[in-house]
């Protein structure tokens, strides 16, 4: 009997030294932690139950049949994250370059279907080589096997991707269709295709951190959502944006314990909108003096500037925040900020997360450049997205709301449940020069002064938020300094919001 | 007493001013410009009047824009303030003639003590001494070696025209003053076309003692002791104490009998201030007299229990003062310390924007551990405020009382440590650094005391062993709360490594009634923290540590915290012991090598990149231009090299320390 126990410990600890010690030295001296060590970094102490760790390859072309290491290129399991159950599988760079076989898909896709039948988050940490060229079509097959399965589970259980190494190939599309991809500085890179195919097709001679690296996407592409400075970091902060989030759409977000006051005024923030309406401010700061213990976990925060997105939490509970930055851009709407934005708001329509907007707009960006890349039906997405979702909703204009901005920023008549304004709001159809510039067309050629005046008037009669407020389109203006308070309140009150859209089979969003 | 007081300036001292008139049941009219719409000082006052656009050269300096102000409003008196239109003698007599009162001194001795030959004539002859030198100019290298002589070694000599550091030359024996002279002579008729050269005692490691004066229109004037400011930067005063600690009972009242004489001699009838320099042999030489109120004054305030603004208006209003020299008294120790907008770490920049948090201590008495210590804070902002590019980019005055000076500086680190700013960049790091300096706390004072101390630039200091015990402490209670509240109540493990800057710690934590107490296990040593009231959210941590009581600033960063206890800060991480042991397998990022790169210190527009690629490029030499919120700021080479990639080009944005040029 004893020899049996003994013969499965030792079968454990063949498998957990993956590669090896030198290629695990290998993974340490290249700034990186192993597949297991990471998964021991993002889960509580002693919470992971490793499943599939002896799975095999079936290989045997290639003298692949001489070469098998139980887990076959990544680890898989369960564990907790602050105590909350989450699925995790980590690709083993030390075992075949963490190169995806039949096998390896398999154990995700056991896993993928665990967590969408269970109700708990999945997360994947990317660290390997792509396909398992020996093993062929098998090795195609298995990645559609795991596409299959994150589509299936888009919108059932949250699905967060942690590049750490490279990802290139098959490997990049399962992260791209998860609701959240981080990346790890210098040590990480994804792409389609790499350098050297890039130089002989196109002969464009770029290495692999410009063509795929951090920054890039997380400034240029926007295909991740954030990137940090080592592992520890990087895991550090999932398991920060974990506790943010609901186990399953079927779950509401989880709470905890605020140490803030919910009804705590901010004096300060009376004079955060500047005098002059063409001053930029920094709209962060209001998120973070509204939220509670000034705690926002911010999505996507060097890509497109001009819209800030992020969780937070009100009252202990977690809100999605979806603000117009004045500071870039002006605020303005465009086709990278479109997209951001709206995939954020139906992240968070799916998963019940009620959504604050901060709105200062002063509109869509003009110019051929954004005509011709299709702003029409990039910006149809957020308009889209907030239109849907049923989720609360509560709306804060500050200053500018302008135009078609005004209806897509989670306007009343998008079915926005509360909607307020500052004092120093503007909700027009366009800035008084511009406007009067049109109405009085005639009269802009012939008499500049009189014009003068008409803006004059145009902005004493538009240039606030109280016709939008006679209509009831704005629920209330409510003083800068009390915003939490009233948008704590608000919430409360939509905590048993029942809506539903009308049955279809899904959505047609202009993608 | 006069019903109503308009005051012509801004900022703190409008306020300081305000203060003083509400407690003496005075009616108050505060100008203000465009920019200031907003400010406190307006917010206080019982009327306002609007005087144009934020140049002060368009608004505060506008006399007319100021007396139509005071017509409409039917002041009584102007409270000039500092700077603007304070030693205006024009002003004060345009006042004069129109029948108000001008809080401040008769406009001949303004215009008396505003000349500066004729300041230094009135002096002599009224016995104050003054730096002895040539009162011609010098003719030939003979004469000059007479001059020297005759005054004594070291001496300074001076071309005429000179000024930014050019045309000077200090010379300690004979020869260097014929050697200098030459080289002078040289200098200034290349530099200023103007070789007329004087000479002048050179004093060595000069400090700045002044000494403030009170008159009345009675010819009566009393002398209030002396404040040293030898604590500055580029002739810009951060920090000032009264008395002084170089000054002995027989120096002081020498140098108070000697403002007073000249005060006496230009019929000064308001408070005022007499410059000296200052040798450390207790020498003293006159400088100037500022005739108005100065902005170190509370100091003096603190020490004699005189408001200085209250005298000012009773002398303006034409009373006699209250007091004769014989009642004044030195009571304990003052220090002040200005707080400014600017970025000590790089090289005090001036940083402006909004104040998003403005979180002074509570003026009143405190109980430090050491001894009792009072402190007042002069400020005209309030959180939200923005310090705009406009006027003087201080943000308070921090003053600190204490029975000695030890305990007012004491006091001082603490009033320090319990300030809190953000949105803009701010000294409050180089000042506590400053207190914490042994020399400093040892009084051995210098006008070049930054230059000396901070000889490339203040960068901080490392923690001592009892700041990093802070750090630790701070953390391990910061994290443990968090923990405890993710997992609903569990607590979790208490076994942790804390990593100050890489530096690693095994900690166990014990929950204990007043708080935690944490055993460094490698050190066989226990902290006991207490008395927190930190919780998640909060930017200032404020407990005692083994007794000692302290405040750090404290910011959750992606992994761990920042905190900076005064001087000091460091980023310290919390880990289980597994985790510190899997940091250790990650090496540290290096920081990229800056020596070889020129980064834009501010975030801004580049107008102009001067180098190209291959270039050579001197120390010194420019090699962008970069403008920042209207200012255009040269950035120049800091060494010698040959340029290998430049970043940005004309009319790029640029961020704060984006690199603009690498070289090889």
């Amino acid at each position: 009997m004893q020899h049996i126990l003994e013969e499965l410990e030792k079968r454990r600890e063949q498998a957990r030294m993956g590669g090896g010690e030198k290629r695990i030295a290998s993974q340490h001296g290249k700034g990186k932690l192993t597949a297991r060590e990471r998964i021991e970094v993002l889960l509580d102490e002693g919470s992971f139950e490793e499943t599939d760790m002896f799975v095999e390859h079936r290989c045997t072309d290639f003298g692949m049949e001489n070469q098998r290491v139980p887990g076959d290129g990544v680890v898989t399991g369960w564990g907790t994250i602050s105590g909350r159950l989450v699925y995790v599988f980590s690709k083993d760079f030390t075992v075949f370059g963490g190169s995806l076989s039949g096998a390896h898909a398999a154990k995700i896709v056991k896993l993928q279907k665990m967590a969408i039948t269970n109700g708990a988050p999945i997360i994947g940490i990317f660290d390997a080589g792509g396909a398992r060229i020996q093993e062929g079509v098998e090795s195609l097959a298995g990645y559609a096997d795991i596409f299959l399965q994150n589509v299936l589970a888009s919108g059932v259980v949250p699905q967060i991707s942690v590049i750490m190494g490279p990802c290139a190939g098959g490997d990049v599309y399962s992260p791209a269709m998860t609701d959240f991809i981080f990346m790890v500085r210098d040590t990480s890179y994804m792409y389609v295709t790499g350098p050297d195919v890039v130089k002989t097709v196109t002969n464009e001679v770029v290495t692999h951190e410009d063509l795929g690296g951090a920054k890039v996407h997380a400034q240029k592409s926007g295909v991740a959502d954030g990137a940090f400075d080592n592992d520890l970091e990087a895991l550090t902060q999932v398991r920060r944006l974990i506790e943010f989030l609901p186990g399953s759409n079927r779950d509401r977000a989880p709470e905890w314990e605020s140490f803030d006051d919910p009804l705590r005024d901010e004096p300060s923030l009376d004079s955060l909108v500047p005098s002059n309406p063409n001053k930029p401010y920094d709209m962060k700061e209001l998120i973070l003096k509204v939220l509670d213990e000034q705690d926002f976990f911010e999505i996507s925060a060097d890509y497109a500037k001009n819209i800030i997105c992020g969780f937070g939490r009100l009252e202990g509970k977690t809100v999605g925040v979806v603000a117009n930055q004045p500071q870039v851009l002006a605020g303005v709407l465009d086709i990278d900020s479109s997209k951001k934005a709206a995939r954020f708001v139906r992240f968070c329509d799916a998963f019940n997360i009620p959504i604050l907007t901060f709105v200062d707009v002063p509109g869509f960006m003009p110019g051929t450049k954004q005509e011709y890349g299709g702003l029409i039906k990039h910006g149809a997405k957020l308009l889209f997205a907030y239109a849907e979702a049923t989720v609360p909703k509560v709306t804060v204009i500050t200053r500018k709301a302008y135009g078609g901005a005004y209806d897509v920023m989670s306007s009343k008549h998008l079915r926005g449940d509360v909607n307020y304004a500052w004092p120093t709001a503007e909700i027009a159809v366009m800035g008084a020069k511009g406007a009067v510039e049109i109405i009085f067309r005639a009269e802009a050629k012939s008499d500049p002064a009189a014009l003068a005046e008409r803006e004059a008037e145009y902005k004493a009669r538009f240039a606030n938020p109280f016709v939008a407020a006679q209509r009831g389109f704005i629920d209330d203006v409510i003083m800068p300094h009390g915003t939490r308070r009233r948008v704590v309140k608000a919430f409360r009150t939509l905590e048993n919001k029942q809506l539903e859209n009308p049955w279809k089979k899904h959505d047609n969003i202009p993608l | 007493m006069f019903s109503k007081i308009l005051i012509a300036n801004r900022g703190e001292i409008a306020v300081r001013i305000q203060k003083t008139c509400r407690r003496m049941g005075i009616r108050t009219v505060q100008v203000f410009s465009e920019a200031d719409a907003d400010m406190l000082a307006v917010e206080m006052a019982d009327e306002t009047v609007f005087i144009g656009p934020p140049p002060a050269s368009e608004s505060y300096l506008v006399q007319d824009k100021i007396i139509d102000a005071v017509r409409k409003t039917g002041a009584e008196a102007v409270h000039p303030g500092f700077g603007f239109l304070s030693e205006n003698p024009v002003f004060a007599r345009r006042l004069q003639d129109e029948g108000i009162a001008f809080i401040g001194p008769n406009p001949g001795a303004i215009e008396g003590m505003g000349d500066k030959i004729q300041s230094k004539l009135t002096a002599i002859e009224a016995g104050v001494s003054t730096v002895p030198g040539s009162t011609d100019v010098i003719s030939d290298e003979k004469h000059a070696v007479a001059v020297a002589e005759e005054i004594g070694y070291p001496v300074i000599l001076k071309a005429s025209a000179g000024g930014g550091g050019k045309g000077i030359r200090i010379a300690y024996t004979r020869d260097e003053v014929i050697e200098g002279f030459g080289s002078v002579q040289d200098e200034a008729r290349g530099a200023f076309g103007d070789d007329r050269i004087f000479i002048e005692k050179f004093i060595e490691s000069p400090r700045h003692v002044e000494i403030q004066v009170l008159g009345d229109k009675h010819g009566n004037v009393v002398h209030l002791f002396e404040r040293e400011c030898s604590i500055q930067r580029r002739n810009q005063k951060v920090i000032e104490e009264a008395p002084s600690p170089l000054l002995d009972q027989k120096t002081r009242m020498a140098m108070g009998a000697q403002a007073v004489a000249l005060a006496r001699a230009v019929n000064y009838d308001s408070a005022g201030t007499v410059e000296f320099v200052a040798g450390q042999d207790r020498s003293f030489y006159f400088l100037e007299m500022n005739t108005r109120l100065q902005v170190e004054h509370p100091v003096t305030e603190l020490i004699t229990g005189v408001d200085l603004v209250e005298q000012m208006i009773r002398s303006a209003y034409g009373e006699k003062l209250p007091f004769a020299q014989e009642d004044l008294k030195i009571d304990g120790w003052a220090v002040e310390s200005r707080i400014y907008a600017e970025d000590p770490y790089r090289k005090f920049l001036p940083s402006i924007g909004r104040l998003s948090r403005y979180q002074p201590p509570a003026e009143g008495t405190y109980q430090g551990a050491a001894g009792t210590y009072v402190v007042r804070n002069d400020a005209g902002v309030i959180e939200g405020d923005e310090i705009s590019m406009f006027y003087d980019p201080m943000i308070a005055k921090l003053c600190a009382w204490g029975k000695t000076r030890a305990d007012a500086i004491d006091g001082m680190a603490r009033a320090l440590e319990d300030f809190h700013l953000e949105g803009v960049g701010h000294n409050l790091p180089f000042l506590s650094a400053v207190m914490d300096q042994e020399r400093f706390r040892s009084g051995k004072l210098a006008t070049s005391y930054i230059k000396d101390e901070f000889p490339d630039g203040f960068h901080g200091l490392p923690p001592t062993p009892f700041q990093l015990d802070v750090m630790t402490a701070a953390a391990v209670f910061a994290q443990r709360m968090a923990i405890v509240r993710s997992l609903g109540g569990h607590g979790g493990r208490d076994e942790w490594t804390v990593m100050v800057d890489r530096q690693a710690r095994p900690v166990r934590v014990l929950p204990v009634e007043s708080g935690i107490e944490i055993e460094l296990t490698a050190e066989d040593r226990v902290l006991r923290l207490e008395g927190c009231d930190w919780r998640p959210g909060k930017a200032v941590f404020r407990a005692s540590l083994d007794g000692r009581e302290f405040t750090a600033a404290i910011r959750p960063a992606a992994q761990g915290f920042e905190i900076r206890h005064r001087a000091a800060d460091a980023r310290v991480l919390v880990l289980a012991p597994r985790q510190a042991e899997l940091m250790a397998k990650l090496p540290e990022r290096q920081p990229p090598d800056t020596s070889r790169m020129i980064v834009s210190p501010m975030p801004g527009l580049v107008v102009s990149l001067e180098v190209e690629v291959g270039q050579e490029v001197k120390s010194g030499e420019t090699v962008a231009v970069i403008e920042a919120m209207k200012m255009q700021n040269i950035i120049k080479a800091e060494r010698d090299g040959v340029v290998k990639a430049v970043g940005p080009k004309a009319g790029d944005s640029v961020a704060a320390d984006e690199v603009l040029v690498e070289f090889a």
